[in-house]
C-alpha cells in the first residue's frame, strides 16, 4: 500500500507554464496544480445549474469527501504513514459540529473551527504513538482507536444519540444568505473545498511539505539533514486528521442527519482506497480518487444490481494495471505525449 | 345530427385512450440491497416487484403501467439520501423504502420537503415521532408491538423474569428501548440485557450469559441472521427456556438458517405468510413461486407499499403526488374496496399502522399461527 520509493511527491509543477514559473513572488509559486484547482472550483460553481439536486447533493458529497481524502493523503501520501483513522477522525469532526451546531447553538463557522482545531489535537495525541510505531503497526494502533471512536459514537446515546444518530442539523448561513437549497449550499462547499485545497497545496510547496516529504523517502537521512522527524511526523498526522474534522464538520449538515455508520472502520479502508486509486502523493490525486469511490458508482447505477461488481472489477483493474493510481497514469501519459517527465523525479 | 356528433367524439376520446393508456407512473424503490440491510432489503424489493407485476397486468393504476426502478442504498444514510433526492428529481409518484431504521432517519426531510409520499419498512418507534406528514409506515412499530408482547410473556408463558438480547443497531437499541418498560409494567422481572454486534458470528458467550441468568423465558430482537446463529448458540449451549421475539426471530429466513434450533421458538408475528388469511398464503405461494424461496415479513410489506399507493390514487381518481399522503393519513383500507392490501389496515395520523397481528410458534421447520389478535383501536 506504500508508495514506491521513486514516487513524486508532487506533480503539481508538470503543467506548469515556464513563463508563469518564471513570475516573482507568489505568482512565481502558481503552478498549473493551482490552476487547475482554480479552473475546478469555477466549473464546479456553475456545474449544478440545470442538474437537478440529485446531482448537486452527489457532487457536494464527492467535494467533502476530497477533503478527508486530501487529510489522509497528506498523512500516508507525503509523510507515508498508515492511517487506519481517518473515517474515525472524519466522524469526530461531524459529530463535534453537529453537537454544537444543533444543542449548544453555536454558529457553524465556530462549530466548524472547533472540530478543526479537535481533531489536531487528537491527531497530535495519537501521532505519539506514531513516533515509535511504523507501518503495520501503525495501522494496528489507528485501527483501535478507529474502533474506540466507533464505539462512543454508539454507545454514549446521552451524548451522540447512539445508533439513532443526530437528525435534523442546520446548514449553516453566509453573511445572511440562506443555505438551505442544494445550489447554494454546494457553492458553499466549493468554496470551503477550494480554500483548503490551496490551503494544502501552500503546504506541500512550503518547507514543511519538503520536510514531510524527506521523511517518507527516507527518515534516517531526513533526520541527517536537521528535520526534526518527531515534530513533523506529529504535523501530518495532526494536519492530515483536521482535514477529516473539516470533511465531518461540513458532511453533517450536507447530510442533515449523522449516525455512526459513516464513520466505521470500513469506511477508514474505503477512503485508504481513494487515495491509492487517484494516486497517493499527488495533490490532486484526492480528488479523482473520491471521484472514483463516489461518483462512479453512482454512474454505474444504470448496470442496475450489477453496479458494485462493475464497481469493484474497475478498481481492481485499476491498480493491477498502474499501482500509482489514476494521477500516476495520467502523469505517465502526459510525460509520453510532451517527451517531458515529471519534474519531481 | 347532434347525438351523431356526440358519439363520434365518444368514440374518437375512447380511440384516443389507449394511446394515453401508454402513459406510465414512476415509482422509485429506495432500499438496501447491499450491506446489513440487504436480506431484509431484497425481500421488499421482491415483494414490490410483484405487487407491481399484479397491478400491470390487471392494467395499471388508473390505466397506467406502473415503471419500477429499484435504487440501492448500501445501507450507508449518505447514499440512501442521495438516492431518495434522485428518486424525487426523476420524479417519482412516491418514494418506496428504505427498510432500515437510521437511512430512513436520513433521507425522510427529503421526501417531506417535496411533499411526497413516503412509505418505509422500518419498524424503529422514533420515526414516526417528529411529526412528518408524508412518512408511513407498512409494519407495525414497536411501540405497537412490543405491548403485545410484554401480555405474551405474562399471561400466556407465565414468565416472571425474561431475559432480553438484542443487536446494537438503530432496530434492535430501539426494541429494546420499547420492551424493557412495557416487561417493568407487566412485573416482569429483566433477568439479563445482553447488547449484541450487528454481523456478530459467535453468540456463544451471550447464550452462556443468558443460562446463567436463569430467565422463565428469552426474548430475542436480533436481525435476521444474527436470529438464526444465536438460535444455534442457545441450542448448543442447552437453553431450554422459552425463546420469544417479534416477526424477525420466527421469519422464513430465520427458520431455513436455525434449522433444527428454530423449532418452539414463539412470539409475535405483524405480517407473515402462513397467517391464516387466504390472501396472505396466496402472497406466499406466488412469491415462492418467482423467487424460489419463502418470503418474510419484508416481503409482504413492499407487496403492500405498492397497494397503499394504488388505492390512495383510485381514492383520488387521479395522480396528484400531495394528494396520495393527504389521503393515506387516516384512512381505514379494506381487503374488500383493495385486495392487495391483503388485510385491514388503519394508517393513523403519524403515519403509523394498526391492525391485527398474530401469535406464532415453529413447529417441525414451519411457523403456526396460534392465535389473531385485534386492532388496538378496532
Amino acid at each position: 500500500m506504500s508508495a514506491p520509493a521513486t514516487q513524486p511527491a508532487t506533480n503539481g509543477r508538470l503543467t506548469a507554464s515556464p513563463r508563469l514559473a518564471r513570475l516573482p513572488g507568489i505568482a512565481g509559486t502558481i503552478d498549473g496544480t493551482f490552476l487547475t484547482l482554480v479552473i475546478g472550483a469555477a466549473i464546479l460553481w456553475f456545474a449544478p445549474v440545470g442538474m437537478g439536486r440529485y446531482g448537486t447533493y452527489v457532487l457536494s458529497l464527492w467535494l467533502v469527501m476530497s477533503i478527508a481524502v486530501m487529510g489522509l493523503n497528506l498523512t500516508l501520501g507525503y509523510a507515508g504513514l498508515k492511517s487506519l483513522a481517518q473515517a474515525a477522525f472524519m466522524g469526530l469532526g461531524a459529530y463535534t459540529t453537529a453537537l454544537l451546531t444543533t444543542k449548544a447553538g453555536v454558529s457553524w463557522y465556530a462549530a466548524f473551527a472547533l472540530s478543526g482545531l479537535l481533531t489536531f489535537a487528537v491527531g497530535i495525541l495519537l501521532g505519539f504513538p506514531a513516533l515509535r510505531v511504523k507501518a503495520h503497526y501503525l495501522a494496528f494502533v489507528t485501527l483501535a482507536f478507529s474502533t474506540l471512536i466507533w464505539l462512543i459514537l454508539r454507545n454514549e446515546q446521552w451524548l451522540t444519540g447512539g445508533v439513532f444518530g443526530i437528525s435534523n442539523i442546520n446548514r449553516p448561513d453566509f453573511f445572511g444568505i440562506k443555505l438551505f437549497g442544494a445550489l447554494e449550499f454546494h457553492r458553499f462547499v466549493v468554496a470551503v473545498t477550494f480554500i483548503l485545497a490551496v490551503a494544502l497545496w501552500w503546504l506541500i510547496r512550503s518547507p514543511w511539505g519538503r520536510a514531510f516529504t524527506a521523511l517518507r523517502e527516507n527518515p534516517i537521512r531526513a533526520a541527517s539533514l536537521g528535520i526534526d522527524t518527531r515534530a513533523y511526523t506529529l504535523l501530518a498526522f495532526a494536519i492530515g486528521s483536521a482535514y477529516a474534522g473539516f470533511a465531518g464538520a461540513l458532511y453533517a449538515p450536507l447530510v442533515e442527519f449523522i449516525d455512526p455508520s459513516p464513520f466505521s472502520l470500513s469506511q477508514s479502508f474505503f477512503l485508504l482506497l481513494m487515495v491509492v486509486a487517484g494516486g497517493s502523493g499527488y495533490l490532486l490525486g484526492p480528488f479523482v480518487g473520491a471521484l472514483l469511490g463516489v461518483v462512479l458508482p453512482e454512474w454505474l447505477r444504470f448496470a442496475g444490481s450489477l453496479y458494485l461488481i462493475i464497481f469493484a472489477s474497475i478498481v481492481m483493474l485499476l491498480l493491477i494495471a498502474c499501482p500509482q493510481g489514476v494521477s500516476g497514469l495520467l502523469e505517465r501519459a502526459w510525460a509520453k505525449l510532451t517527451g517531458k517527465r515529471g519534474d519531481s523525479r | 345530427m347532434k347525438t351523431q356528433w356526440i358519439i363520434a367524439t365518444a368514440l374518437a376520446t375512447a380511440l384516443a385512450l389507449p394511446a394515453s393508456a401508454q402513459d406510465k407512473v414512476k415509482l422509485v424503490d429506495v432500499v438496501e440491497l447491499s450491506g446489513a440491510g440487504a436480506t431484509a432489503g431484497t425481500n421488499w424489493k421482491n415483494g414490490i416487484d410483484l405487487a407491481v407485476a399484479d397491478i400491470n397486468a390487471k392494467g395499471g393504476i388508473l390505466g397506467k403501467q406502473i415503471e419500477i426502478v429499484h435504487y440501492d442504498t448500501q445501507t450507508n444514510p449518505g447514499n440512501t439520501r442521495a438516492a431518495v433526492q434522485r428518486a424525487i428529481d426523476e420524479g417519482t409518484y412516491a418514494v418506496l423504502g428504505p427498510v432500515f431504521s437510521g437511512p430512513i432517519g436520513a433521507s425522510m426531510q427529503i421526501a417531506q420537503r417535496a411533499e411526497i409520499a413516503q412509505l418505509v419498512g422500518g419498524e424503529a418507534a422514533g420515526l414516526t415521532k417528529q411529526g412528518n406528514q408524508f412518512l408511513f409506515r407498512t409494519s407495525l412499530s414497536q411501540t405497537a408491538a412490543m405491548p403485545k408482547i410484554a401480555n405474551y410473556l405474562k399471561n400466556t408463558v407465565k414468565a416472571g423474569s425474561v431475559a432480553v438480547v438484542w443487536v446494537n443497531n438503530d432496530f434492535g437499541k430501539g426494541g429494546r428501548d420499547a420492551i424493557i418498560p412495557e416487561l417493568e409494567k407487566a412485573g416482569i422481572k429483566v433477568a439479563a440485557d445482553v447488547a449484541t454486534e450487528q454481523g456478530q458470528a459467535d453468540f456463544a458467550a451471550d447464550a452462556i450469559k443468558i443460562k446463567n441468568s436463569n430467565a422463565d423465558a428469552v426474548f430475542v430482537y436480533l436481525n435476521e441472521e444474527e436470529s438464526a446463529r444465536f438460535l444455534r448458540a442457545a441450542k448448543q449451549q442447552g437453553i431450554t427456556k422459552p425463546m420469544v421475539g417479534e416477526t424477525t426471530l420466527l421469519g422464513a429466513k430465520v427458520i431455513e438458517l436455525a434449522g433444527e434450533a428454530a423449532n418452539g421458538v414463539r412470539g409475535h408475528v405483524g405480517l407473515s405468510i402462513d397467517a391464516p388469511i387466504p390472501a396472505f398464503q396466496e402472497f406466499g405461494k406466488k412469491f415462492q413461486a418467482k423467487y424460489n424461496y419463502a418470503s418474510d415479513h419484508n416481503g409482504l410489506k413492499g407487496y403492500m407499499a405498492v397497494y397503499m399507493v394504488k388505492w390512495a390514487t383510485e381514492k383520488q381518481k387521479k395522480f396528484d403526488k400531495k394528494g396520495v399522503a393527504d389521503t393515506l393519513r387516516g384512512a381505514t383500507i379494506k381487503p374488500s374496496d383493495e385486495p392487495g392490501i391483503l388485510m385491514e389496515t388503519t394508517i393513523e395520523e403519524n403515519g403509523d399502522l394498526d391492525r391485527e397481528s398474530f401469535l406464532a410458534e415453529v413447529i417441525n421447520g414451519k411457523q403456526v399461527i396460534n392465535a389473531t389478535l385485534p386492532k388496538i383501536r378496532p
